[in-house]
């Protein structure tokens, strides 16, 4: 297990490095970060060049380069030309609202599919079967950000039971309050609604496809020959065979949500790290965007870290490979 | 001789005989039918759309009506129109960043299963590394990151996004398919006859990979078709190409949501949700006569 560890601390470290080089590179080689300044008229020559110099953007790209490294780890991410604010500031802010989506969505979305997957997969070919499998190839096809739009209209425009925007009522500062939290629940409740039935709905297949390649096998077929009743073959035979393969699929979506969560919070206004990405967009604000591609990546990785340990804790095979 | 020099009677049996398999999956048949049909509204898009979709030909936000079907946009524009050009702009840069990113993937995916050792190691990492990250994230990155080059169409930008971010799953693929290509005997031959690893690759491992990526191409444009429409939304498309995503983009910038004004950003969706379902469908019934046993998650 130890082994397995530091081989896996070592391609995170090795896949981060990878990562902000990549960044790195693909932010200094397009562009010159002082350009609107230098085609600015009003400002001299020089004025630039002293700018330069206080960001060390005149030294030779290796040296920026280490220089980057070295910010990125004291957590200086550079500074959003829109909120004025260091961009880690900014971000930092917006992460909890994000993650108090994210969470739950995710989880109660897994569960949801392992349940009805594991159902359906068992009465492959019935009607309940086909139904769900044909819901869910549809879903799959629509993108996160019209299924917002799409519950955003009916239930805030023509309905009006939920709000238009926003994380809370504006103006409203947090309290420790049950008003302040049931404000919170009734802002949350699209947004959540709309990226746990996408991500229900779109995983099911996955899990029933599982299922059903584990029906196949002949330790299922010999289960039932002996004649075990067949909710003891389900959950004691299929269920724990499929567990492996789902739990990979199902682990990294806590990593890969974060492609939902930029569409539904920019359809919903929502304040969190998905809209934020939206917003440095629209404002071409370069550096808000790098820095949380950069925060980003680097959960991703921390997620994948800690699904490959809880397989290598399920599965014996991985750690002593 | 390979399969390709055999006549044209064969060629044809060739064709009943995916016929046949393709056919008998229903689900497939009424995509093709689906995407035949968009595939005509693209094409000929000038014949059916009543206007143009960069004129203005009527007032702003304009209800529907028999003048213009879907109503007029913030500007003036007919919707309808749009929608009918959208067909071409969507299916267009879909299907050509699908493309680009299969290529590469092959490409990839050739090298590193024909070379193995360090070649492999490398470019398995790479991979590895691309596929940590996000991918909407990163093409959304990417795309900003070239719109930053100047002088590179934004049309363009999005092709490339695309096409970078989705490569690294067919470079995998192919990698395996090549793994088992390259112990087969006429490998062997042709390695002793003394051709080089470019001719092997391009020559006798290429045209056996080819079924595999054809699916690939297919099931990659429907992921493509959505990446580009999302990517639009966000406001990283080209303005002046009218993708789907492009429209929906305008009208959640142009409050048609708070408005109400359904017949602006519920059409678009829909054409988005058929288009890549149909293509999936079809994809699905390509792999069931090309890799009856290769099943997909």
């Amino acid at each position: 297990m130890k082994a397995f560890l530091i081989r896996r601390v070592y391609s995170s470290f090795i896949t981060f490095i990878a990562v902000i080089t990549i960044v790195f590179l693909l932010a200094r080689v397009t562009g010159d970060p002082l350009a609107e300044l230098e085609n600015d008229p009003r400002v001299s020559p020089a004025t630039v060049a002293a700018i330069k110099a206080a960001f060390g953007l005149d030294r030779p790209l290796h040296e920026q380069y280490l220089n980057y490294l070295v910010n990125l780890f004291r957590g200086d991410f550079g500074y959003s030309l829109h909120y004025k604010a260091p961009v880690m500031d900014v971000i930092m802010q917006k992460f909890p609202y994000t993650l108090a989506l994210l969470i739950p969505s995710i989880t109660l979305s897994n569960y949801l599919a392992y349940l009805v997957g594991l159902e359906i997969g068992w009465r492959r070919g019935s009607r309940l079967d086909s139904a769900f499998v044909g819901v869910s190839m549809f879903i799959r096809s629509t993108p996160y950000f019209w299924l917002a739009i799409l519950f955003l209209y009916v239930f805030s425009v023509v309905l009006g039971v939920t709000p238009l925007f926003g994380a809370v009522t504006p103006g409203r500062r947090f309290d420790w309050s049950l008003d302040w939290f049931l404000d919170y629940l009734w802002h949350y409740a699209l947004p959540f609604t709309v990226l746990t039935l996408r991500g229900f709905l779109s995983e099911l297949i996955y899990v029933r496809n599982v299922v059903v390649d584990v029906l196949g096998e002949d330790f299922v077929m010999t289960a039932r020959a002996k004649g075990l009743p067949d909710k003891y073959v389900k959950r004691r035979y299929v269920a724990r065979n499929a567990m492996l393969p789902i739990t990979t699929v199902l682990g990294m979506r806590y990593a890969f949500l974060i492609d939902g969560a930029i569409q539904t919070e920019t359809v919903f206004s929502y304040p969190g790290t998905g809209r934020l990405v939206y917003e440095a967009i629209f404002n071409r604000d370069f550096w808000l965007l790098q820095g949380a591609v950069v925060i980003l990546a680097l959960s991703v990785i921390v997620v994948n870290f800690v699904i490959d340990l809880l397989y290598a804790y399920l599965d014996p095979r991985v750690r002593y490979r | 001789m390979s399969s390709r020099a055999l006549p044209p009677e064969g060629a044809l049996g060739k064709l009943r005989s995916f016929w046949t398999v393709f056919s008998s999956d229903r689900a497939a048949v009424v995509g093709l039918a689906i995407f035949l049909a968009i595939l005509f509204i693209a094409i000929f898009a000038d014949l059916i759309a009543p206007y143009s979709p960069y004129e203005r030909v009527g007032r702003p936000y304009e209800r529907p009506s028999l003048k213009h079907l879907l109503g007029t946009n913030d500007i003036g524009q007919d919707i309808f129109s749009e929608l009918i050009y959208g067909a071409r702009a969507s299916l267009f840069i879909g299907f050509l960043a699908a493309i680009t990113g299969t290529a590469i993937g092959t490409l990839v995916g050739i090298a590193a299963g024909y070379y193995g050792g360090i070649v492999d190691e490398v470019l398995m990492r790479i991979v590895d590394i691309w596929l940590s990250i996000p991918s909407l994230l990163f093409a959304i990155f990417l795309a900003a990151v070239i719109l930053r080059i100047g002088g590179i169409p934004m049309f363009y930008s999005v092709i490339f996004a695309i096409a970078l971010t989705s490569w690294p799953p067919v470079a995998r693929l192919v990698r395996s398919a090549t793994l088992s290509i390259k112990e087969r005997p006429y490998i062997e031959s042709a390695v002793a006859l003394g051709a080089s690893p470019s001719r092997i690759m391009m020559k006798h491992i290429l045209p056996n990979v080819a079924p595999l990526v054809l699916v690939e191409v297919v099931v990659r444009t429907a992921i493509a078709m959505l990446t580009e429409a999302t990517l639009s939304f966000l406001g990283l498309g080209d303005p002046a190409l009218k993708s789907w995503g492009t429209i929906l983009h305008f009208a959640m910038v142009k409050n048609a949501l708070i408005l109400g004004l359904w017949w602006w950003f519920l059409p678009p969706g829909i054409m988005i949700a058929l288009t890549v379902l149909s293509v999936v469908l079809i994809g699905r019934g390509l792999e069931a006569y090309f890799n009856p046993r290769l099943r997909r998650q």
